[in-house]
Formats: C-alpha cells, structure tokens, sequence
C-alpha cells in the first residue's frame, strides 16, 4: 500500500490517499536485488563468440562457465549463420529496423534468430512505449489478434463452468482456460469448460492450468485441447526450484506435440526476483531468456507480459514499458504471444486500462491471457485485469478505437440459449457415468447466473471423488463424445469430435493457431501470417466488414431515425 | 541431340515422376500445404491407419472409432515438420520430430521419462538407461540425444540424484 501508516493533513491529500491507484505499492530500484525493471547491476555487456558452428562466448562468459540456460540458450537459441552479422550491428540501429514500415517482419524474424539475451535488452529498450507498440503491430506472428479467456468458479462448480464456457466461446474468446480452487477437482472442470466451450460452436481452445504431469495426462486423455501453464525461468536456480529444466521442458513439449496437442510455455517479469534468485539481474533481461528457451526448444508460443508477478513488475519505474517490451521480443522471436494484461495488479481502473489498451490497439495473438470471463470473485487465477463486470467497456472501446480485441457483441437471448444448453449437456454427461447428480435446480441456476454465489451448494467431495474415479476408470474425450450423442446433444458431440480431428491432423500445433466458429484453422502461417508494412496493409478491421459490423451493432446502440417519430 | 541421350532423359524425368507420386507429396510440404486438413486431407490418417474420411460422428455412433483412432500419425508429424520448415522455423520443426518419435511411446512412459529428466531426480546411469531404452525400443533416436545431453549438463550442473 502506498503512504503506509502516513496521516495527511490537508484534504486534497486525504482524498488522493484514498483512491484506489494508492493501494499498491510504488518500488523504488533495487538493481542489486534484481527489482528493476531493466538495469540490473549485473546485466552483462553484448558479446558472442563462434568458434566452429559452436557458441564459446556469449555476452562476456565463456563456455566453459555456461549454466545450464547458458548453454540451451547457446546450442538450440543462438542462429550461428546470423549471429556475427547481427552482434556487429548498433542496437540502435536495429531498433530503428523494427519501427520502420519499409523493413519487412521477415527480416526482423531473421536478425532476431542471432541475438543474444543482453543484446535484445539493450535493443528494446531503445524504444519508447509508441515504438514497443509500433513494433508488436508489426511483428505479432498471427494476422488476425484473438483474446483467451480464464473460465474458473469459486466453488468448481461444473454446472456454472459448462454456461460459462459456453457464454465465452459466444462472445468470441478464442481459447478458455480454467484451473482450480482444489486441485482434486482438476478433471471435473477441465471437462466442464471442454464440453461448455464447444456449445454455441465449434472452436475453442480450451486447458486446465495444473501442475505439469497431470495437465500432460489430461491432455492425453482428450479432456483438454491445448496447455499453457508449462513455466520456464531465466536462472538456473529458480528454474531449478520451479521444479524443472530446460531439457525437461523440451522433452515435455515434445510429448504434448506427440498427442497433438498445442502448446504454449509461460513466463514472465519478476518470477526470478519474486523467488529471492534474480541474481542482480533485472527482470527484462531474465525474461528474454526465457523467451529464447521457449524458442530453442521448439514451442510454438509463449504467454508472458509478467503474468503473476505483474504486482512487483508494475511496482518499480518503467515497470509496464518493460513488461510490453517482453511481449516485443515474443513476437520478434516469431513465437505466438499470449501478452499477459491477466492478473489484477492495481485496483486503479485508469491504471490497468494504462497497462492494457496499448497492446488492444497493437493486437497480439491472444491480448489477454486471459481475460476473465466469470466476476473477479470466481477468477482462481487470482484475478483478473478485466473481467466478467468489463464486457460491455470492452466492447464500445473497440468501437470506439475500430479496433478488434477479440470480443463481439452477444444478446441476452443468445446468451440465455447457449448457458442454458451447455448446463444440459453437462448434466446428461454426468448421469451417464453417474457422477453426482446435476439438478434441474443447479441448470436454471446456472442459465441466468452471473457467477458462483447465484448458484445452489453442491458438495465438492462427492465431486472430487466421482473426478478421481473418472480418472481411474480411464473415461477419455471420445466417451464424452458418446454419452453426448445418446443424451440428444449431438451437435455438441460434432463439434468435439472435430476438436479431436485437429489433434490427428496437428494442424493445431503450428504458430499461433486458433479455429473459427466455422472450423476454419488460422495460424501464422502464408496468408495468415502478419503481413503488415504501413498503413493500407495488414489486418485492418475496416476492410473485415463482417466483424466490424458486428462490433459496431452494439445491443444498446440506437437508430437515431427511431427520434423522428 | 542425341535421340539415346533424349530417352534416357525422359525416362529419368519418368522415374522421378513415379517416385514422388509413391511417396505422396514428392518434394517437401510448404505453407501452401497447410492446414493439411483443408488442403492435403488425402495425406492424413490416424495412427491406427484410419483415413481422415474415416474419422466420423456416424462412425463413433457405430462404435468403430476408438480412442487410439484419434491419435495423430508420426507421417502426419513428419509434414507438419516440413511445413514449419518452410515457413522457417527450424526449432519447432525439430520439436515436431521429436514428437514423431515419441508417437510410439505409451502415455505413462513419456509421464516417467518427464518426471525423471527433472532437476535432482536420477541418476547419470538412469539417465543414459532411458535414452537407451528410448532408442532401442522406440527408435526415437533424438529424443536419446536431448537425453544424453541432459545427463551431461546435470553432471556439470550438479543437479543428478
């Protein structure tokens, strides 16, 4: 909190006191602890050294005293046809490169593949916060921004989940991901939102975020179709505390590409500093280590933008700047970016529209990752920077800016339809493996809920047994399937199945992947790789007549005609 | 020229025809191939060898589609490789071969080797037993790689069990 036990004596003082952009907390610097946003005392000088196709120096260490994400970042980052070429360069000068419409992405992409951790850093930030945008407008990899949404309740409530993941996917989230209030339950609601998600249409991406082996299994059991929450670190330490390493991770990786499943790692500022290991390093310098294993060792994307640490990042001067500056240097590195804006930091409405709406107006691959599409009371992420409460800000902000954040404009009666089957769907799934009953009660409840305290107790217990057993009986994504077709929710059973198509296809585990409500795939791939080069070029919204007329047709919108009479 | 030296060329440019309608796609798939479900469904089946036309709601209400029908073939892996190579990502294409090889590997083996490979878990001979076991039993060659060289950084590292 700021002004910490302090008495103003004058009103204008005691007013500004209490708003709400003072309850948090304002860092100065602490470059030997790593608290800075990108001046560590120890953030080394730009080097590198090849000698036969191999790294023996990088940014002043030699290989010899590599640590582990030294070498990884070495052998399986560091491109050795353009990293001389590109070392030689003036930060200043590629910096320059990145703003400039006449430089095309591809080339970016190119130098991008020689840099080493320090030069990124001291590329970047040579940009100020119009030119860290200028720049993801630029080189975001997919042409079309999309937006992920955080679907989770208070109480794991899988009737509220299903309407929930339904409304979402309606409202035009591209990927949903839940997680838990007790970890047992952790198949329970990966199987809500996975069935909820697929009600209004076919399309969304949906995971649940759960330590690493358990989300691996439940991929593999077809209960989710994509996963995110695969940390990766930027020192040794930490990375070690976290419980994994480089090579695990790719490993890991690996074993989600072998089911199909699309995958994306997680980082973020301040997660070195947070866990008392930043080395006196700072946080951005970290991160793009982090950026660079998520890309050496062949993940497709990365979400970042400091994620749960963004309370310490947006703590300390040029805290937001940085973090947008990360999700720069994804792009550049031609990896999907879920850019972060998810976890509440402040509770100052002009402070997190501050932090967010640069990178609506930028777009990014998913803007939010993710937004949260219950109240802030049922996000178990621990909040999020938008919500549930934000839908109808959202939205005339786009229409406002022509801009599409990824949201379209629903209609109560749609709204209503799709919550309402979506809690059915989930009800007749579990009488058919006589999972706790879901009663009528807890559907219409659920149907007009706007969150967790509107609907019914239902016992977590039972829930989290029947979970456990569902587990151990081996229920797969395809007995999902079946039970739905003999429920009568065929059309929903359709829409899994081609989710599970996509998985035999891999279609799904290109760059940046997302599926249309018309079970269209885009990716950064050909034509829908970003292609912009200055204005008249790109995604433009204008030139999306469908879309943009969708985001200007507001439900409260008025025909001024409608005066005359 | 030659009228033999004509033939033999045309026989040559014969047999490369053959070959590459053998093997499919011929040269290497590219971004115009993508999504292969869209534009190369022909060249999709599952590992089960089912064809993507196989795949159906009809054929799951008929009970002929199993959950290892859904299961994406390492063939399928292989172009997804080449197309992310074409579309110049070298490390994700290299994940992608990994991958193919692991499409082999039971789900409880690829859980144990993650949780083996975490930092403080094995041993170096354990380590080097599963990339052996990897290699010789699945063939997954790469994946024995990335494996062994773990061992060895673990070792520097002092982060074996």
């Amino acid at each position: 909190m700021a002004y910490e036990d302090k008495t103003f004596k004058t009103k204008r003082f005691q007013v500004l006191a209490e708003k709400p952009v003072n309850r948090h907390s304002y860092l100065k610097d602490w470059p030997e602890k790593g608290l800075t946003a990108f001046q560590g005392v120890k953030d080394p000088k730009p080097s590198i050294k090849i000698e036969n196709g191999v790294v023996v120096e990088m940014d002043g260490v030699a290989r010899a005293d590599f640590d582990m994400i030294d070498q990884f970042i070495a052998d399986y980052y560091i491109d050795k046809s353009v990293a001389e070429e590109v070392m030689a360069m003036d930060s200043l000068k590629i910096a320059r490169m990145i703003v400039d419409i006449c430089v095309p992405r591809e080339e970016i992409v190119r130098l991008a593949k020689g840099l080493t951790p320090s030069k990124f850093v001291d590329v970047v930030t040579r940009l100020d916060e119009t030119e860290i945008m200028m720049g993801i407008h630029k080189m975001r990899a997919r042409k079309i921004p999309a937006i992920q949404c955080h679907t989770t309740s208070a109480t794991d409530n899988p009737v509220q989940l299903a309407a929930d993941a339904a409304e979402n996917r309606l409202r035009g989230f591209s990927e949903a991901e839940t997680t838990v209030g007790v970890a047992p339950i952790a198949p329970f609601n990966a199987i809500s939102i996975l069935i909820g998600g697929q009600t209004p249409h076919v399309g969304l991406l949906t995971q649940c975020a759960i330590e690493e082996a358990l989300e691996l299994e439940l991929g593999m059991r077809g209960m989710t179709t994509y996963a995110e929450t695969v940390s990766v670190y930027g020192t040794e330490r930490v990375f070690a505390d976290g419980d994994d390493t480089p090579w695990s991770k790719a490993f890991l990786a690996a074993g989600y590409a072998s089911r199909g499943i699309k995958l994306r790692f997680t980082s973020g500022s301040g997660s070195e500093v947070q866990m008392g290991y930043a080395d006196g390093r700072s946080m951005l310098y970290l991160e793009t280590k982090c950026i660079m294993i998520t890309k050496g060792a062949g993940v497709q994307g990365l979400q970042n933008g400091s994620i749960s640490c963004c309370g310490i990042a947006m703590s300390v001067p040029s805290g937001v700047r940085s973090v947008h500056a990360e999700n720069l240097i994804t792009a550049m590195c031609d990896l999907e970016n879920a850019s972060g804006c998810d976890q509440i930091f402040s509770p100052s409405d002009l402070r997190r529209a501050a932090r967010t709406f640069p990178l609506v107006i930028a777009g990014t691959d998913f803007i939010f990752s993710g937004y949260g599409g219950v109240p802030n009371y049922d996000n178990m992420f621990a909040g999020a920077n938008f919500d549930a409460e934000d839908f109808d800000d959202y939205l005339v902000i786009q229409r406002d800016l022509t801009v599409n954040g990824g949201l379209v404009p629903v209609t109560e009666e749609q709204t209503i339809a799709v919550r309402n089957r979506a809690a059915r769907a989930i009800q007749a799934v579990f009488k058919e493996f006589g999972f706790p009953e879901i009663t009528d009660e807890e559907v219409e409840a659920a149907t007009y809920s706007h969150g967790s305290k509107d609907m019914p107790p239902r016992s977590i217990r039972e829930d989290i047994n029947a979970a456990q057993d569902m587990m151990k009986k081996g229920i797969t994504g395809l007995d999902l399937i079946k039970a739905l077709i003999k429920h009568g929710f065929e059309d929903i059973a359709a829409n899994l199945f081609q989710m599970m198509k996509h998985k035999v296809t891999g279609d799904l585990l290109q760059t940046s992947a997302i599926v249309t409500a018309e079970n269209q795939v885009l990716s950064a791939i050909g034509d829908m790789l970003n292609d912009y080069r200055g204005p008249g070029t790109g995604y433009r919204l204008e030139e999306d007549t469908e879309t943009w007329e969708k985001i200007q047709r507001i439900p409260q919108e008025i025909d001024p005609e409608t005066y005359e009479s | 020229m030659d009228p033999k030296a004509i033939e033999s060329l045309v026989r040559e440019v014969l047999r490369n025809v053959n070959q590459a309608s053998a093997a499919g796609s011929g040269s290497a798939l590219t971004a115009q191939d993508y999504p292969l479900q869209e534009k190369r469904p022909a060249l999709i089946k599952s590992r089960t060898g089912k064809g993507l036309d196989e795949l159906t709601l009809e054929g799951v209400k008929k009970g002929e589609i199993t959950f290892e029908d859904l299961r994406i073939h390492p063939d399928t892996l292989e172009y997804q490789a080449e197309i992310a190579e074409a579309a110049g990502r070298p490390s994700l294409a290299q994940n992608f071969r990994r991958a193919k090889e692991l499409t082999a590997v039971p789900d409880e083996e690829i859980l144990s080797i993650y949780n083996s490979l975490r930092p403080f878990r094995s041993s170096k001979q354990e380590l080097l037993g599963y990339a052996d076991r990897l290699e010789k039993t699945y063939n997954a060659t790469t994946c024995a790689q990335l494996i062994r060289e773990a061992a060895e950084v673990y070792e520097k590292r002092d982060m074996l069990a």
